[in-house]
């Protein structure tokens, strides 16, 4: 069985408990910006993605566990996880997930 | 208590290994409460609430289950539901938290025996080894395809909660799967 770390119930859980929940870090606009914000803007933050080859951070969510979104960082080609860590957390640094992958 | 489809399956399963029995009425709640608040919520409510997720509290005749960073369940004898439901609709009115009466949403099943824990891994891939599931221990999970409440009662019973609808369901899977023992 496939298992992942879920950093709020700080255990390793079965995957079945987990969905995904697309790329992490992408920031909505703040409600200012958004009536001065052009289409492209918009369909940039809408619908354009990385679509990483390697490490990728994701969201997940622990959706039959704890309830909780998180963010993960997972090799797209091997789908292992490097680590995984709580929202609010900023982007691993690549010294981090160096650091993880030991 | 009795499900609303009528299935040829008794309400009781009693094994040499493992029996299953369905619950009384309970009085059950979802909680959700910031942390930074559960002091003053038992200093008005008595109800003391884990703090640890994943854990559950026993007094009485009250359970308090945390299964998230700010969700608890309470489950409760029937007849202490008309209290419960004043000391919660009291603490609903001064702290920022949702309080849900479930008490007919879910139906709970109780599993007994030598081999409890392996009627459980016949739908749910978690490590129930007693140093990986200690008693007391909770956690929401899925069962083969329902969504589950777990609790280790002892050291060889469990308690089943799941959605009412799920019930007949859980029910069959639990005699299918223990003729195997």
């Amino acid at each position: 069985m496939f298992e992942i770390h879920c950093p709020y119930c700080d255990e390793k859980r079965p995957e079945i408990e987990f969905a995904y929940a697309g790329e992490a870090h992408i920031v909505r606009p703040n409600a200012q910006d958004q009536g001065e914000m052009s289409d492209a803007d918009w369909s940039q933050y809408m619908f354009i993605r990385d679509n990483v080859r390697g490490e990728h951070c994701e969201r997940w969510w622990h959706q039959h566990g704890c309830n909780m979104f998180f963010n993960a960082v997972r090799h797209t080609v091997t789908d292992k996880f490097v680590m995984t860590y709580k929202m609010g957390k900023s982007r691993p640094t690549a010294k981090q997930i160096a650091d993880a992958k030991k | 208590m009795l499900f609303d489809q009528a299935i040829d399956i008794p309400e009781t399963l009693k094994g040499d290994a493992v029996s299953v029995t369905l619950m009384e009425e309970r009085a059950r709640y979802n909680l959700r409460i910031k942390s930074t608040d559960l002091t003053e919520f038992k200093k008005l409510t008595g109800l003391k609430l884990p703090r640890k997720i994943n854990t559950s509290s026993a007094a009485k005749d009250v359970t308090c289950l945390c299964v998230g960073p700010d969700e608890w369940f309470v489950i409760a004898e029937a007849k202490s539901k008309a209290k419960l439901d004043k000391l919660l609709a009291k603490a609903s009115n001064k702290f920022v938290c949702s309080v849900t009466d479930i008490s007919h949403r879910n139906v709970g099943f109780e599993i007994t025996g030598a081999k409890a824990s392996r009627l459980i891994n016949v739908g749910c891939p978690l490590d129930m080894a007693i140093e990986a599931f200690p008693v007391g221990k909770v956690t929401r999970t899925i069962f083969e395809s329902a969504a589950i409440l777990l609790r280790r009662t002892g050291e060889e019973s469990f308690q089943i909660e799941c959605w009412r609808s799920f019930g007949p369901y859980l029910r069959d899977f639990f005699v299918r799967a223990s003729r195997d023992f």
